[in-house]
């Protein structure tokens, strides 16, 4: 698809909103924005995501309150065939600080709209859940930490808690609190069961435990302090982030990295989804008590993660990630020891995969489990390994290449089934999918400088960077503030997208099997809450 | 009288320090089995003795249940013990009570713990004792036919006397039924003592727990009789399995040449039963909670095949 035609697509694609629209205008090379009236919000984006078919990518409020006194909202619809991203965007007075809500239509903004809420006091009117998101019951309802006039250092007064989980009643059904704290070392989230007996009739799930305030800290940071937050993010996805937000920075500065450095970030990213996955797939036979799958599955990571630290200098693979490029060069020695290793992880890999998926009780487990429907996935728009074994092709590595992924052939695994067995095939077989993407990275790598300076980027400039992280894509939005500092910084991760999702697998299921299902999501609660 | 007072002396500190000593076992050939080193095979005594010393925290919540249970299911174990024979053909209680009275002991201790798991009202203990109870309504008659199918042989339902005529008679051990039976009990074995694919002992994932579940509200030393007493009835059901169809090597006369030989037997036995323990334990998975039942009922299946095997000789 050339150049042009691109354009016309876009165009015609924008063509039927006709006067709803008051401005368009190209933002970066992939993106389009365009500017409506707030009462107009719902109809333009139901009209883009159920006749256009985009997809929901994200969605961000701003307090631009000292740039053109009004608060803003953007939509980011993705159109995966275009490989181009429309952005609405819609202005509402400080005064008047509510606009119709999209979650009836578009499920999939229920969280987005509800973060608004509660961080820049921005309402959705006809919301259908109006419970806090991110901040609690005991967090004041007048205190919204986004605003620019909020200050991050004053302590904020905690009030009773409002009770916000969801309450069950009735003869027979039993509620079932579990968490925040757990058994085991695992990271802080509230679920909630209604259960008859063992049969679980819903389940509430209440998260952002974790939440550090991350934008709010980054604001006013320089960009290059800036992607150190990004970097802490997320404990096991840190490579992800730090390369979708050095992109941002590199979108809004006009920058492409030099190609040796394009093609490093991507074996480095595709070294982390070795070990996540790989490390995944272990701990689900936790799921259904087969150790044997559990400490092989931790030895093969051990290896992986030492890889790393030869390569990188750090097993989760922090500062590798320069704006501009990356910090460090991989030796022609190191390349062909690393592909050593993988032959090694490759081959005790495949027989553990043969072990577990000859396991009967394991298949047994796995199978018919927890089921994400592809109606539902949709409606979610939920990203990643999930949204691959229930049939939804997303793939943002396919769909809007970044790094080197243009030039790679990166195969599509998707199954249909929806249940543990499929992710956890989906898994595996993206473990083989990236050892091939590496070894072609190691055949085609170019020689070369590694980094580039990044030119000066003026005030008020937004960019978006992306990355699939192991958990699914990750989309980093970022405006620039005066002097190469951070304005505002939203980060949506894949866990963000993806959550809203596990609940609606378990109904139906007993609750013994939910740690199974939870396990074979494996979503992260840190880059979810931030 | 003074000899008697012994006995029962000795076999209850036996019962009691060996149990430890074959929960280390167990774990230390799972964890080799597992690729990993593992802790020292005699950790349990260490982690024992940590929780009698430590104090306990109870939930305001709790009545005096959750207080007096551990002990009494700690006593009503050590109880058990006296009626299951070991070293001798005889057990230190055995003119008290014989098989029954033994289930019926399980079933005490198991419907204290059950109760008291509900006492603090988490939600954890509830789920532990619903799925406990639902899985003992099917366990425990499956234990009781399989040692029946043993004990039809004699006529009796003294564990001594039973344990006397298979040693003398050394019947053949190719009869189909004895090995139908011991099949039977060894799945009963697997599922009193909470193992894969029943139960999981070492799972931290608070949702999936039988018999732990029940156990989280302790703590210190409450916590320590708990798990003392787990420990102690794992030992009891092996020693069960090995009276009823591996009796030989037991001392049938009292003499302390004899005893120390039967001791030996036992601990090879023992220790051999709890690494066949660990090895289904690591190459089985968890089955779903609701197929266990099934499980179970193919036990009782065994154990009727077994018993009608028996009459029709």
């Amino acid at each position: 698809m050339n150049q042009l035609s691109k354009k016309q697509l876009v165009a015609r694609l924008l063509q039927s909103f006709g006067k709803k629209m008051l401005s368009s205008r190209p933002v970066q090379e992939h993106e389009t924005e365009l500017v409506i009236d707030k009462a107009d919000l719902p109809e333009v984006c139901r009209t883009l995501v159920q006749e256009k078919k985009g997809r929901l990518f994200t969605m961000v409020g701003n307090d631009e309150r000292e740039l053109s006194g009004h608060f803003a909202l953007y939509y980011v619809f993705a159109f995966d065939q275009l490989q181009h991203l429309i952005t609405v965007k819609t202005l509402l007075e400080e005064a008047d600080p509510v606009f119709p809500s999209i979650s009836a239509q578009i499920p999939a903004a229920n969280w987005y709209e509800r973060e608004v809420k509660d961080l820049l006091g921005l309402r959705a009117l006809g919301h259908p859940d109006r419970r806090p998101l991110i901040l609690h019951g005991d967090w004041p309802e007048d205190q919204y930490p986004l605003r620019k006039d909020f200050s991050a250092a004053l302590p904020v007064s905690r009030q009773p808690d409002r009770g916000t989980s969801m309450q069950y009643s009735g003869r027979d059904v039993t509620e079932i609190p579990v968490g925040p704290i757990h058994a085991g070392i695992i990271e802080p989230g509230h679920f909630r069961f209604g259960a008859v007996g063992d049969t679980v009739l819903h389940l509430d799930a209440k998260l952002f435990y974790t939440h550090r305030g991350l934008e709010k800290s980054a604001e006013g940071l320089p960009l290059t302090k800036a992607l150190f937050t990004a970097e802490r993010i997320c404990g096991v996805c840190a490579l992800s982030h730090a390369v979708a937000f050095a992109q941002a920075v590199e979108a809004a500065a006009q920058l492409t990295p030099p190609p040796r450095a394009l093609y490093l970030r991507s074996l480095f990213l595709e070294l982390e989804r070795l070990y996540n996955h790989i490390g995944d797939l272990g701990n689900l036979c936790a799921g259904f008590g087969f150790a044997v799958g559990v400490s092989h599955g931790s030895r093969l990571r051990e290896q992986l993660q030492q890889l790393n630290e030869e390569l990188a200098g750090h097993r989760y693979l922090r500062g590798v990630i320069q704006l501009g490029g990356l910090r460090l060069d991989v030796t022609p020695a190191e390349l062909s020891r690393l592909l050593t290793v993988l032959e090694q992880v490759e081959a005790d890999f495949d027989e553990l995969m043969d072990i577990i998926l000859s396991h009967d009780i394991a298949l047994d487990r796995m199978a018919t489990t927890g089921v994400l429907s592809l109606q539902q996935a949709n409606d979610l728009e939920v990203v990643g390994v999930a949204a691959r074994a229930s049939g939804r092709a997303v793939d943002i590595r396919r769909s809007h290449p970044y790094a080197a992924y243009g030039q790679l052939d990166v195969p599509l695994v998707q199954y249909t089934q929806g249940d543990v067995l499929a992710r956890f095939k989906v898994r595996a077989e993206e473990v083989k999918t990236s050892l091939q993407i590496i070894r072609q990275i190691v055949c085609q790598i170019p020689a070369g400088a590694i980094w580039a300076p990044v030119p000066e980027i003026q005030p008020y400039t937004r960019a978006m960077g992306w990355a699939e992280s192991p958990r699914g894509e990750v989309c980093h939005w970022l405006m620039v503030g005066p002097e190469q500092t951070v304005f505002r910084y939203r980060i949506r991760s894949a866990a963000y997208s993806n959550w809203p999702a596990v609940p609606l697998t378990v109904p139906g299921n007993i609750v013994p099997d939910f740690p199974l299902i939870n396990k074979s999501f494996e979503l992260c609660y840190s880059c979810c809450d931030r | 009288m003074l000899e008697q007072f012994l006995w029962i002396i000795g076999q209850g500190l036996l019962v009691a320090l060996m149990a430890p000593l074959l929960q280390g076992v167990i774990k230390k050939t799972k964890a080799r089995l597992q690729n990993r080193l593992g802790a020292p095979i005699l950790q349990p005594y260490y982690d024992i003795v940590k929780y009698l010393q430590k104090d306990a925290v109870i939930s305001d919540q709790a009545s005096w249940l959750t207080r007096a249970t551990p002990y009494l299911v700690f006593c009503v174990m050590l109880t058990a013990g006296l009626l299951v024979p070991t070293l001798w053909g005889q057990a230190p209680l055995g003119m008290a009570g014989d098989l029954i009275i033994l289930v019926y002991l399980f079933a005490v201790a198991r419907f204290m713990t059950a109760l008291t798991a509900l006492d603090a009202g988490s939600a954890f203990g509830g789920m532990g004792s619903s799925r406990d109870m639902a899985l003992s309504a099917i366990a425990e008659p499956a234990l009781f036919l399989a040692a029946v199918a043993v004990l039809i042989t004699g006529g009796t339902s003294r564990l001594g006397d039973i344990m006397a005529i298979t040693v003398r008679q050394d019947w053949n051990v190719l009869d189909p039924a004895y090995g139908l039976a011991c099949l039977a009990m060894l799945i009963v074995v697997i599922a009193e003592t909470g193992r894969i694919p029943v139960d999981n002992p070492d799972t931290h994932l608070e949702l999936t727990m039988i018999h732990e579940g029940m156990l989280l509200e302790y703590s210190g030393r409450y916590l320590g009789l708990m798990v003392w007493a787990a420990q102690i009835k794992q030992l009891l059901i092996l020693t069960l399995l090995i009276d009823l169809f591996f009796p030989w090597g037991v001392a049938l006369t009292p003499g302390v040449s004899g005893l120390l030989a039967a001791g030996a037997v036992y601990l090879g036995k023992l220790l051999v039963l709890g690494i066949i323990l660990a090895l289904i334990e690591t190459a089985y998975a968890k089955m779903r909670l609701f197929q266990v039942p099934r499980l179970l009922a193919s036990s009782m299946l065994l154990s009727l095949l077994a018993i009608m095997v028996r009459i029709a000789k």
